[in-house]
């Protein structure tokens, strides 16, 4: 039995002096489970929504949510500054048991935990004249593949009452509310901050040596307000030659250095387009410039310039002032079209994911459906691009330029698969994390405008799901190559979840220069202290770590599949079907396997302690092949 | 999988002294036997400089050449196989696809085998294949070479460049004829003696007695029968079947006439939690003029009475309504309502037979045309329709399933013959049901009662891969299906199964061609009258040695009592790619992953004391 609507005035004062650690571990993931356990101990009904530190209540309404899935059930709806949580008053006599995430039967009752960034549009339906049962209410359209339906009472605004509420909250910047990450008051024992410091990741990889540089031009962000203030630029060019090119590439994102090869001292360089115009204009420096930058590299006498577009989107770009690399002009390079399509249409496949998956997956001819979609041609290309500039560094000892049109979305694409391939660093949770913030974040992918966060404009046509579909591409990798990677599929949606929850600072604003503005790592917590803070959950127990080993996953469509744990995961039908008289030895066993693995992944560290004892050379041949001493 | 037995023979003599020592000794045993008068390869004209056998310079193949014609001369049947053979050998090069090296040598036909021998200095290992394993081949000729393709039932393609125009042409001619061989008791398995493996081992691994006394532990409303001692009740079944106590042997024959083929229904699985049983048979004979039969409506009776008063029974259908009712034109039918109180038919229509070739057909050359453009890749996957039929296969194995878990019912499955579709839901109800049939012992005895001696026409069925040309008669490929389904299982559950990938690789490999005598013949029948039993090794024997658990166990397995319901939506399941791509894909992700896997779980079970599972997949000193 549940009481009668709750009176939160009184517990919110307790709430917030409550230790800090209560609801620190609690995210978006499977927790409801851990918390279902919990529950007998000291699951306090008047603390019927979870709550992070800063988090404050608003409303609370009843409601039927009318479940895709399971129908409409009458529920209670809590909203608060961060989140909009359900929990349904009926039980149920479902057969399906589904903890799909945030949706959760929890001692049979349905418990729906979205928080309100995930929100993309809130619409009225039905009017006053609506008949029929349930069509009064509202129809909420969110970023990670689903909607949510709830049904109002017509009489008492209600649904007027909820409707700006959640309007308010869910985008706080047409309302000139701050984001939740500024108030969230969540401490870790970890800062995420500090995990990429680009001094040292340059370190990391030799730098700076006799070719390259660290250059502190863009110190205050005036050679390119969306680059980051540390750059790394050939020793050859002086600070002079950098503002002369910058004047000749797209929004003046110049060549700058991403990745250099150990061994071959090859690297990867990203840019934008150059301004070549309709007249095909040429700039001495910036061709002189791409010299340089070949002649870092003495194995092969020419740079290969990979352009991401199709070749006639390159071409029409010439229409607006863009354009590409012409032979005439680049005598010592070679270019090469990668043929991935604009944000516009990666927007639109996903649309039609989204159309075949939710609310109803389609049956007939599913795999002709998904096709249409081509979501996954889609992942093919910018897969196929990735390997091709990674093999070009590789093995073909040639140095890459890579660039599309302003160079912050298919170019980071391209330059952060081709490391993730290339350098096993960035297959390690802490160097996936790097990846990220070096590659997206500092180099100015606009994360605000193409997420739209806090923003009402839900037909922006800045928005697209290019992140998303970097991820994609990495989950396609770690499945291709199940013991290369540190983290598990769990780290990569729990990136996608906080990429719209606006819990974190980490992907707030389009760039580097607005973050500091914002002073955005003072004022907000990183991502990254959440989920360092409690890694063992996001670890791949079978993990074992290669040092120099690229990956060349396979890019053929035989080989490519839909992400059904993250694009359908809303759906129970999905999930393995378990009845309910096995609940409980389900969640029995659910333990026993973490158990299990975690035992695995604990022996995995003595192994790998084992091995990095100093009697064995740690770049010894038996590294990569203990087996081979325990076969024979 | 085979070719690892194979080469096992040769692999012991790793040691130089070893070597030599082997090698005198089997010169002297052969020459004992009379073998060594001519070539043992049974090559008809040798040319004595090139003969591998004769040159002292390639004692490996000397030493594999005995050990595979070690047995009885073959000469079964009044044929010699060299009469076949036309040209023993032959410079060839070998193109074995992606990822693996051309290999250069002698080419070398035998009764049984395709060798390449690589020349004296070369460092890699000689190269065998089964002949029977070859589905098709084609040859082509140009100036003084040839070209032959070898499309292998394991759906490899192997190419072989052939010096010389008449060389290419007859061993073309000799594969062909060799590996179209219909007669059982000439064919490899009665002439292969693998060593460290004894004859008649593990053939008694699983006997029906076996299974019923795992189900007289649980009730006792159940006996075996041995009504089909000499066959002669039902040819396709074993000689002991399990039947309701209550029913006495001359009722079981008749109910027997009343079912094609004389298959009445048995028990395949009794389900102790809700004490319901599954029973399978084949379609009764009720014909146009809607024929009854007394001991067969008695025998259904006895089987509820059994369970517990009042319970109620499921008969599974797997043709559809309407393909039941025309079925009574020719003779079949289904069970009539009224004479079978307390039973309720259920149709789920099941595709079998050419259908299902087709789809297995289209699906291999799909995942073989690797020149087509791959957008139309999954519009392609679909008009295969392969995954449909794992689906239908997988829910009408969970609505048996669940009819006995969740409805405490009695279900009987069958179709028409009752020999394909009919076992493929029992066994996949049991894998969905049982715990023990997900170990490595339940399930190879799970195949070895529900599919080997239930009467699974193996030899019809698998006579043909998807490369064949020829028209296929009773070719169809119900057992991968039932593969692949367990593949999809083990997918979704994967710490529920104990066996892994490896295991379901090999059954498909030695179901199609095999050194092992399990899967040859149609029916138990059949492989008594060929002495199988006797004068073959059987696979499981094979299978369980140690140095074969690592690649065939799931180290990640822990016991999982409950039942595991898969999800048959279509976004649940995958083109099983290990077998399909095997071939086309580079294979080293997976199988070092495997590897990988392996090794943290041993290094874990050495530092916590060894478990059983673990220690039998240790290396033998």
């Amino acid at each position: 039995m549940l009481p009668g609507p709750l009176d939160f005035s009184d517990t919110i004062s307790s709430m917030a002096s409550a230790p800090t650690s209560k609801y620190n571990s609690h995210s978006l993931e499977n927790e409801s489970i851990k918390r279902t356990s919990r529950d007998g101990v000291n699951w306090d009904l008047s603390e019927a929504v979870p709550r992070l530190p800063g988090e404050t209540r608003v409303a609370d309404k009843e409601v039927i949510y009318i479940c895709p899935f399971n129908g409409p059930i009458k529920g209670r709806v809590y909203i608060t500054n961060y989140r909009l949580y359900l929990r349904s008053l009926e039980t149920l006599s479902s057969h399906w048991h589904f903890e799909a995430d945030a949706c959760v039967f929890q001692d049979s009752a349905l418990i729906l935990d979205v928080p309100l960034g995930v929100i993309s549009r809130i619409e009225k339906m039905g009017g006053a004249t609506s008949r029929g049962e349930n069509s009064y209410g509202l129809d909420i359209t969110c970023k990670d593949m689903r909607n949510l339906r709830f049904a109002l009472k017509q009489e008492g605004h209600s649904r007027r009452d909820m409707f700006e509420i959640l309007t308010r909250h869910a985008f706080p910047l047409a309302h000139s509310l701050p984001i939740f990450a500024f108030l969230n008051e969540e401490k870790f024992n970890v800062d995420g901050w500090l995990v990429y410091n680009p001094v040292e990741e340059y370190r990391r990889q030799g730098l700076p040596n006799h070719h390259w540089r660290i250059t502190f031009i863009n110190k205050c962000y005036e050679l390119c307000d969306t680059y980051p203030s540390l750059l790394v630029v050939p020793y050859r060019a002086s600070d002079e030659d950098l503002r002369r090119v910058a004047t000749f590439r797209s929004r003046n994102r110049i060549p700058v250095l991403s990745w250099i090869h150990p061994e071959n001292k090859t690297v990867i360089v990203r840019c934008s387009q150059p301004l070549v115009g309709m007249s095909g204009k040429r700039n001495k420096d910036d061709e002189k410039y791409l010299d340089v930058i070949r002649e870092t590299n003495r194995q092969i006498s020419k740079l290969t310039i990979y352009d991401a577009r199709p070749n006639v989107n390159a071409v029409a770009n010439k229409a607006t002032g863009g354009g590409y690399e012409s032979d005439d002009a680049y005598h010592n390079a070679e270019l090469f079209f990668l043929d991935i399509h604009n944000i516009h249409v990666m927007r639109e496949s996903l649309k039609k994911v989204k159309d075949i998956v939710y609310p109803n997956v389609e049956e007939s001819h599913w795999l002709s459906s998904l096709e249409s979609t081509h979501w996954l041609e889609h992942i093919k290309l910018v897969l196929t691009g990735a390997i091709q500039v990674a093999d070009k560094v590789s093995s073909g000892k040639s140095s890459v330029l890579v660039h599309c049109s302003d160079g912050w979305d298919r170019t980071a694409q391209l330059t952060s698969l081709a490391m993730l391939m290339l350098d096993s660093f960035y297959r390690s949770i802490e160097g996936f994390e790097i990846l990220v913030q070096k590659e997206w974040i500092s180099f100015g992918h606009k994360f605000a405008s193409r997420i739209g966060h806090g923003d009402k404009n839900h037909a922006d046509a800045d928005r697209s799901p290019i992140f998303l579909q970097f991820i994609d591409c990495v989950w396609q990798m770690s499945k291709q190559f199940p013991t290369a990677f540190e983290f598990n599929e769990q780290f990569l949606i729990t990136i996608l979840d906080h990429l719209y929850s606006c819990r974190f600072g980490t992907f707030l604003y389009n760039c580097e220069s607005a973050r500091e503005r914002q002073k955005v790592t003072e004022r907000t917590v990183s991502l990254w202290s959440l989920i360092n803070s409690n890694k063992d959950k996001f670890k791949n127990p079978f993990y074992t770590k290669e040092i120099n080993r690229v990956l060349y996953p396979v890019a053929s469509m035989r080989h490519l599949e839909l992400w059904v744990n993250y694009y359908i995961r809303w759906n129970p039908r999905i999930k393995q079907q378990q009845p309910n008289p096995v609940e409980q030895r389900y969640l029995e066993l659910l333990a026993l396997r973490d158990e299990y693995i975690k035992r695995l992944e604990e022996l995995q560290l003595a192994n790998s302690a084992k091995l990095s004892d100093p009697s064995t050379s740690p770049s010894s041949p038996s590294q990569m092949m203990p087996h081979v001493q325990t076969h024979f | 999988m085979m070719f690892f037995f194979l080469f096992s023979v040769s692999g012991n003599a790793s040691t130089p002294e070893f070597k030599k020592k082997k090698n005198s000794e089997c010169l002297l045993r052969l020459r004992h036997e009379g073998l060594l008068n001519s070539c043992p390869a049974g090559v008809a004209s040798c040319p004595a400089s090139s003969c591998p056998f004769r040159s002292p310079r390639s004692p490996r193949l000397k030493l594999l050449e005995s050990a595979l014609l070690l047995g009885p001369r073959p000469t079964a049947g009044g044929m010699e196989f060299s009469e076949l053979i036309r040209t023993g050998r032959a410079q060839a090069e070998l193109l074995r696809g992606p990822g693996a090296p051309p290999l250069r040598g002698t080419l070398c036909v035998t009764g049984h085998h395709l060798l390449l021998s690589p020349g004296p200095q070369a460092t890699s290992d000689l190269w065998l294949l089964l002949l029977r394993s070859v589905d098709s081949i084609e040859k082509r000729v140009a100036g003084d070479s040839g070209t032959i393709t070898l499309r292998c039932k394991d759906l490899r393609v192997l190419q072989l460049d052939i010096e010389g125009v008449e060389a290419t042409l007859d061993i073309a001619r000799s594969i062909e004829a060799l590996s179209s061989l219909e007669s059982v008791i000439t064919s490899f398995p009665f002439f292969y003696r693998p060593k460290g493996l004894r004859l008649g081992d593990a053939w008694h691994f699983h006997p029906p007695e076996h299974h019923y006394k795992r189900v007289a532990r649980e009730t006792n409303a159940w006996r075996l029968s041995e009504v089909n001692e000499d066959f002669s009740v039902c040819p396709s079944y074993p000689r002991a079947v399990i039947v309701p106590r209550a029913v006495d042997d001359d009722a079981l024959a008749r109910s027997a006439r009343f079912r094609q083929g004389g298959r009445f229904p048995v028990l395949s699985y009794h389900h102790a939690p809700s004490g319901t049983v599954l029973l399978r048979s084949s379609q009764p004979l009720t014909g146009p003029q809607k024929r009854r039969c007394a001991e067969d409506e008695e025998l259904l009776r006895a089987v509820l009475a059994g369970a517990r008063p009042g319970a109620r029974g499921f008969i599974v259908d797997t043709r559809s309504a309407q393909a039941a009712k025309q079925a009574r034109m020719t003779g079949g039918g289904t069970e009539a309502k009224a004479a079978y109180p307390g039973w309720k038919r259920l149709h789920r229509p099941m595709e079998r037979g050419r259908p299902l070739q087709e789809s297995f057909v289209r699906l291999v050359e799909a995942c073989g045309d690797l020149e087509q453009s791959m957008d139309r890749w999954l519009s392609r996957l679909e008009g295969c329709r392969w995954l449909a039929h794992v689906k239908e296969a997988l829910s009408t194995a969970c609505l048996a399933a669940q009819g006995m878990e969740r409805e405490g019912a009695c279900i009987l499955v069958h179709g028409a013959e009752g020999t394909d579709s009919t076992l493929l839901v029992t066994s996949l109800a049991q894998l969905i049901l049982d715990p023990l049939s997900r170990t490595m012992t339940g399930f190879q005895e799970l195949v070895e009662r529900e599919w080997i001696q239930a009467g699974h026409p193996f030899q019809l069925r698998c006579a043909h891969s998807a490369f064949s040309h020829a028209r296929p008669k009773h070719e169809a490929p119900t057992f991968l299906l039932f593969l692949d389904c367990v593949w999809q299982l083990g997918r979704q559950f994967p710490l529920s199964l104990e066996f892994g990938e490896g295991l379901l690789l090999a059954l498909f490999e030695h179901a199609y061609a095999s050194p092992f005598g399990t899967f040859l013949c149609n029916s138990e029948k059949e492989r008594c009258l060929c002495e199988v039993r006797t004068r073959t090794h059987s696979l499981w024997s094979g299978l369980n040695q140690p140095k074969e658990q690592r690649k065939l166990r799931n180290p990640l397995y822990v016991l999982n009592p409950l039942a595991i319901w898969p999800s048959v939506e279509p976004q649940s399941l995958r083109l099983w790619q290990g077998l399909f791509l095997r071939w086309t894909r580079p294979p080293e992700p997976s199988e070092a992953a495997w590897e990988k896997v392996w090794q943290i779980v041993t290094d874990k079970e050495k530092t916590e004391g060894s478990q059983p599972t673990v220690s039998a997949s240790e290396p033998q000193p």
